[in-house]
């Protein structure tokens, strides 16, 4: 029996992917284990590996998005009959077993699970009455009526990529899937605002949008670029996190003990060791400040607030393709130096493009550090459901007042920690950062 | 090419039956001398004789044990219920015994059994003579169900219910006897479900039955007016439903509306509906439309009957509401 290849779901809300290559030909062996296709999800880009050994009898999406669950191919023994449309997603319409249009043929249904929940022998039980003796029989009938149920559930197609939903015809839905138009971007001229097909052939065509008073670009000077699933992800999210009503607060840590201790931490390294950075000893203070400020280690839900036990440090990191946010994980447990080879790999990854989806799961807390840029300071937008997220600028030398009066040329690091204020309050927040910078300004207490 | 009425080709299809077939008669009341309420059977007992044209006491429950008796027995019984009102007396033959033989017989038996009935409003008779319940019988596995909107399609239609193997519950709309349609002297069957697109449109489809194909098409030469070019199409038999031909029509129109007489809450048009945006939902541009008569008895006063079915502007208005723009 030939065994069907599904896209899987790799992570929390990925509701389809892309497949960008398969690296097996139809016709190939395929060992359980063993890569099979390239998927792009709107986070990462990895190797899917086969779940079965056998034959790779077909590929049914050789190319391009698929919704979670589609069938994309088929693994099975040579020359073995396949039996899968290309690309199709079964309807589920749900025709086998029915009594075909009221019409009942010679007395007989169909579907053989359903013949045999019939098929009673009259000697049980008085005719006709229901009752607990066919209560096996009822029980198959009643899992064969489930497992069809069960083709009849569809993933719900990715969404329009803007946070909040746009109201638009199903086939204005479709059009603007197929022609990579966003349907947030147009105007609606249906009831209510919604768009309707017009509105999005109309946009495909570049016709103007009967927005008023756009004035017309001049011509030759646009570049289109079109989106990357990498680059909607990073708009629906960050538009999604606007939403949320946010604050910040700002705080400079002396940066001196913890430049000192990286100056003898990184002369410490051997051969082949990640060299630690002072972002290591950053993550390291937070997720140790957030152990002790569990409200700021936490997750909006809803319709709940959840703190977590762990604190899983994600580190913003650019790529070619925008931003991504590996995580390091459970970073509390960890020391220095395994922060250092844990960020070491993640950010390779990433720039590479290798992340997995466990790479990008689960993270409580987030790290963004614009220092090595030059930015004194700066705001960075929330990564929900994260209650926070902490902005990092450079270290720079600063002159501070000494008790005698006089003044001091010490490096200073600027902190801005953005928090949800939802989840979060101000004391709360302050109170954490206070944590943060006593860590950053004396790295023993956090022993 | 003769010009028959509604009335004469259902009279037509029995004759010919009849006349070719010697299993086929017909039964119901008042329906030999007097020649039925609506005069489909006038002359039949001339020509059939008592045996074959048989008058039955005020019983639709007899009525139909009967038919489905003589049917079970080989016999293609063509019973008449005088208005589908009385059906509701009949229901127990035809629910539960009719639609339930062949199946529960392991096809050991059949009911090739046709009960034509009619009814509908626009004469004013009241709550309990005039309603449209075509929507109770294809809820019930085992029957087929039709609803005739033209002479043509009456004639066809019927030759293939008294020739199909189950029970086919045949309706007729009594405003509609009267209308006259060109047809060829030699029969053609029409097979059970399979819809008729009345006219050609690509802007909204308009799926409609029995009296409100008419309206809907009324309303179509309305809309074309305005520059909506509008689609009609009559399922004409509701059990089985032809579903590819109302959903390739959506595909291409994008928009749909159902109208049908009868009541328009859990009518057959929630059918339509749900087959529509279940099959065609990325194909739609609008809500599917509904259009049917009010939640409410019919009631005698003709100014309030008319209030409460629907008409061709209520299709009509329909048709706009798909194609309706705020912007």
């Amino acid at each position: 029996m030939a065994d069907e290849v599904k896209l899987p779901r790799l992570g929390q809300g990925m509701e389809s992917g892309t497949i960008v290559k398969w690296l097996k030909s139809e016709g190939d062996q395929v060992e359980k284990g063993e890569p099979l296709y390239e998927l792009d999800t709107d986070k990462v880009t990895q190797e899917v590996e086969a779940e079965v050994a056998g034959v790779l009898l077909k590929i049914t999406v050789p190319q391009g998005e698929a919704d979670v669950g589609t069938t994309i191919a088929v693994i099975g023994e040579q020359d073995e009959d396949v039996n899968v449309e290309d690309g199709n997603v079964e309807d589920g319409n749900g025709e086998d077993g029915n009594v075909e249009d009221g019409n009942v043929e010679d007395g007989n249904v169909e579907d053989a699970s359903v013949e045999t929940a019939l098929e009673v022998s009259d000697d049980e039980q008085e005719e006709g009455s229901p009752g607990p003796a066919r209560e096996a029989e009822r029980e198959r009938g009643r899992e064969a009526s489930a497992s069809e149920q069960i083709t009849e559930i569809r993933t719900p197609a990715q969404g329009n990529g803007a946070g909040a939903r746009v109201k638009a015809s199903p086939l204005a839905r479709r059009i603007a899937r197929d022609r990579g138009i966003e349907l947030g971007s147009l105007r609606g001229t249906g009831p209510e605002g919604r768009v309707v097909a017009e509105d999005v052939e109309r946009a495909a065509a570049g016709g103007p949008t009967p927005a008023p008073g756009a004035a017309p670009a001049p011509p030759g000077d646009i570049e289109r670029i079109p989106l990357t699933s990498v680059r909607r992800t990073i708009a629906r999210r960050l538009t999604e996190a606007w939403q949320a009503p946010a604050f910040q607060i700002a705080m400079s840590a002396d940066m001196t003990r913890a430049q000192a201790l990286h100056d003898r931490l990184a002369e410490r390294v051997k051969e082949g060791e990640a060299k630690p950075t002072v972002t290591d000893i950053l993550t390291k203070a937070c997720a140790a400040a957030l152990m002790r400020h569990r409200a700021v280690n936490a997750h909006w839900a809803e319709d709940a607030i959840e703190l977590h036990p762990n604190a899983n440090v994600g580190i913003a990191v650019a790529i070619d393709a925008g931003l991504v946010v590996p995580v390091i994980h459970q970073a509390e447990r960890k020391t220095i130096a395994e922060l250092a080879a844990a960020r070491a790999d993640i950010v390779t990854r990433a720039r590479e493009g290798k992340l997995r989806q466990e790479d990008l799961d689960g993270g409580t807390f987030t790290i963004s550090n614009l220092g090595m840029f030059g930015v004194e300071q700066f705001v960075a937008v929330l990564n929900p459901p994260q209650a926070a997220i902490l902005a990092v600028g450079a270290i720079e030398r600063k002159a501070v007042p000494t008790d005698g009066g006089g003044f001091e040329a010490r490096p200073l690091m600027t902190m801005t920690l953005t928090c949800d204020h939802r989840t979060l309050d101000g004391a709360t927040a302050a109170d954490f950062l206070r944590t943060v910078k006593a860590f950053l300004e004396e790295p023993g207490l956090m022993l | 090419m003769p010009e028959l009425s509604y009335r004469e080709a259902v009279r037509d299809a029995l004759s010919q039956a009849m006349r070719k077939d010697e299993d086929v008669f017909i039964m119901g009341e008042d329906i030999a001398e007097m020649g039925g309420s609506m005069g489909v059977t006038q002359g039949m007992l001339d020509e059939f004789g008592p045996d074959r044209v048989r008058n039955t006491p005020i019983s639709e429950i007899a009525i139909v044990g009967t038919g489905i008796g003589a049917a079970m027995q080989g016999m293609r019984p063509v019973v008449e219920v005088m208005y589908e009102d009385f059906l509701t007396v009949s229901m127990e033959q035809i629910v539960n015994q009719a639609a339930k033989h062949r199946y529960m017989s392991g096809g050991q038996l059949k009911v090739p059994l046709t009960v034509r009935t009619q009814g509908g409003a626009g004469w004013s008779p009241g709550a309990q003579h005039a309603q449209q319940v075509e929507a109770w019988f294809v809820h019930v596995p085992g029957l087929k169900v039709v609803f005739a909107s033209t002479p043509t399609d009456a004639r066809g239609l019927l030759w293939s219910a008294i020739y199909d193997d189950n029970p086919v519950i045949f309706f007729e709309h009594r405003t509609l006897y009267g209308l006259k349609e060109e047809m060829s002297d030699e029969l053609e069957p029409i097979p059970l479900g399979q819809a008729r697109v009345h006219r050609q449109g690509e802007d909204v489809t308009v799926v409609a039955t029995g009296r409100l194909v008419h309206e809907a098409l009324a309303a179509a030469e309305e809309a074309e007016k305005e520059g909506v070019s509008v689609e009609v199409i009559d399922p004409r038999t509701l059990q089985p439903l032809d579903e590819d031909a109302i959903v390739g029509s959506v595909k291409k129109t994008n928009r749909c509306v159902v109208a049908h007489e009868a009541v328009t809450r859990m009518g057959f048009g929630a059918e339509i509906a749900a087959v529509v945006q279940h099959q065609a939902f990325d194909w739609l541009d609008a809500p599917v439309e509904r259009v049917g008569a009010k939640f409410a008895p019919l009631p005698f006063a003709p100014v309030m009957e008319e209030y409460v079915v629907p008409h061709a502007k209520d299709v009509l208005a329909a048709i706009q509401r798909t194609v309706q723009r705020d912007g």
